[in-house]
């Protein structure tokens, strides 16, 4: 082989590699760009939606806990009984694990509805301005007149 | 809640008239008989119609110190006190010139003549005037020895003043309940601890509707006129019981009738009469807590108080 025709191939192989480095530099800087460009509309859009109160994470959260308070309570009374047998109880853990699984399911399946319900806190002063009017105003009498005369 | 007791009987030549209302009924009935036995108690050692009362037993005694039981020496007290609040215009110890105007016996019931029958037979109006000996004075007190103190013959006449001690002594024992009055004939004291006030009537001496009506929470009101206790005289004029000390005959000064405040009815009572006695042109003088008079031809006028009681509660 030519020596020249040696060099010329060497120089061409690295024009290639360099152009090579040059195109993934270029499609790095492109994919960078672009993620945070998504990043930031994905936040921006986040960022709206709270700002305008709604929060959707909350909706669904909320039409869980309406529907899945009795759950919770089973929870906390299938929790009770650790003292019975181990079969029992295991049963019992086995029991409430799919019920568990089903519940969570029920959770999961069910969509948000819009029976949103803010029971606790307006039972509560409702209860608490009912409770008012049972205090009893004390109002003695008045006392009898008296009459002065010449004595 | 309890209900307000009351009880109403013949005491001291009148109605006496309790309420009360305690923390409980029951403690209130309770407290109503206590204080209606106890002005029954004072009437019968008080009166000098009785030969037995203590009063009659002391004016009789010929000794210048005589021991006295604690109601005898503040019926003494009272009669120096009345004197001196009044310049001498309320005088005790004119026994026996009343008497002599013909009121020997209790004159309870209906008087014999009206009182414009009394005001038209005397045509004379003139103020009374302190008696110049002012007996009142010689009347003392020892508390340590327990005695009265008088010069013998000096006779106290407990028609002026004794009621509105009486109501006195016996409204502090109902002091703690809730409310009380105590109506010793027309001498009033009103209290209670729950400060209520109480509705107070000024009757009509000329027999109409109240003339006037006021309200009290602690305090005492006394009426004095001349139209209760009416009768002939042995001169064939109109004779009553509230002597002009100075001439030792009824008075006709041009007011039939005052109604007097104060912080006690021994007060009250020294005040209503010293007002009556005083006439109309300085009636008001001897009202500092406020009053009403009414006149010869009817005319009320209700004094405004200078001090009135509530300031006097404040100050306490």
């Amino acid at each position: 082989m030519d020596p020249f025709e040696k060099i010329e191939r060497k120089r061409q192989a690295r024009h290639r590699i360099r152009a090579q480095r040059d195109r993934a530099g270029r499609l790095k800087t492109r994919v960078v760009a672009i993620s945070l460009i998504c990043f930031a509309l994905l936040w921006g859009v986040v960022f709206v939606q709270m700002a305008t109160g709604n929060d959707p994470v909350l909706s669904e959260f909320s039409s869980t806990i309406a529907k899945g308070n009795g759950g919770r309570n089973r929870h906390a009374a299938k929790a009770v009984p650790a003292e019975t047998d181990a079969s029992t109880a295991s049963e019992e853990l086995e029991a409430s694990e799919a019920g568990e699984a089903e519940e969570f399911e029920e959770f999961e399946a069910e969509p948000v509805e819009e029976e949103f319900v803010e029971p606790a806190e307006e039972e509560f002063f409702e209860a608490e301005a009912e409770a008012e009017p049972e205090e009893e105003v004390f109002v003695e009498e008045e006392p009898a007149p008296v009459t002065t005369s010449q004595s | 809640m309890s209900t307000e007791a009351h009880r109403s009987f013949d005491c001291f030549g009148g109605t006496a008239t309790i309420h009360v209302r305690a923390t409980s009924t029951a403690r209130g009935e309770e407290a109503a008989d206590l204080a209606r036995a106890k002005l029954l108690d004072a009437h019968r050692r008080l009166s000098r119609f009785s030969e037995e009362s203590e009063l009659t037993l002391l004016n009789g005694d010929p000794r210048w110190e005589v021991p006295a039981t604690p109601l005898l020496r503040a019926l003494a007290d009272a009669v120096a006190l009345a004197g001196s609040r009044s310049g001498g215009l309320v005088d005790a110890t004119l026994l026996d010139s009343i008497e002599r105007a013909g009121y020997r016996d209790s004159l309870d019931g209906d008087p014999s003549i009206t009182l414009a029958e009394a005001l038209s037979s005397r045509a004379e109006r003139a103020p009374g005037e302190p008696h110049p000996d002012r007996l009142w004075r010689s009347v003392g007190i020892d508390e340590a020895d327990g005695t009265v103190i008088r010069p013998p013959g000096v006779k106290i006449d407990s028609g002026g003043i004794a009621k509105g001690l009486v109501a006195d002594l016996v409204a502090e024992e109902l002091r703690e309940h809730r409310t009380f009055a105590v109506d010793c004939c027309g001498d009033i004291r009103i209290g209670g601890s729950a400060g209520q006030e109480r509705r107070v009537r000024v009757d009509d001496p000329f027999g109409g509707g109240p003339v006037h009506e006021l309200k009290l929470r602690d305090g005492a009101v006394a009426t004095s006129g001349i139209g209760r206790r009416c009768w002939v005289g042995a001169d064939g004029g109109a004779a009553h019981h509230i002597l002009d000390p100075a001439s030792g005959e009824p008075a006709f000064t041009g007011i039939v009738q005052v109604t007097a405040l104060a912080p006690s009815a021994l007060l009250a009572e020294v005040y209503a009469k010293a007002a009556l006695l005083a006439g109309p042109e300085r009636a008001d003088e001897w009202l500092p807590h406020g009053g009403v008079v009414v006149r010869d031809d009817g005319e009320v006028d209700v004094i405004a108080a200078e001090r009135p009681l509530t300031e006097l509660a404040v100050a306490a």
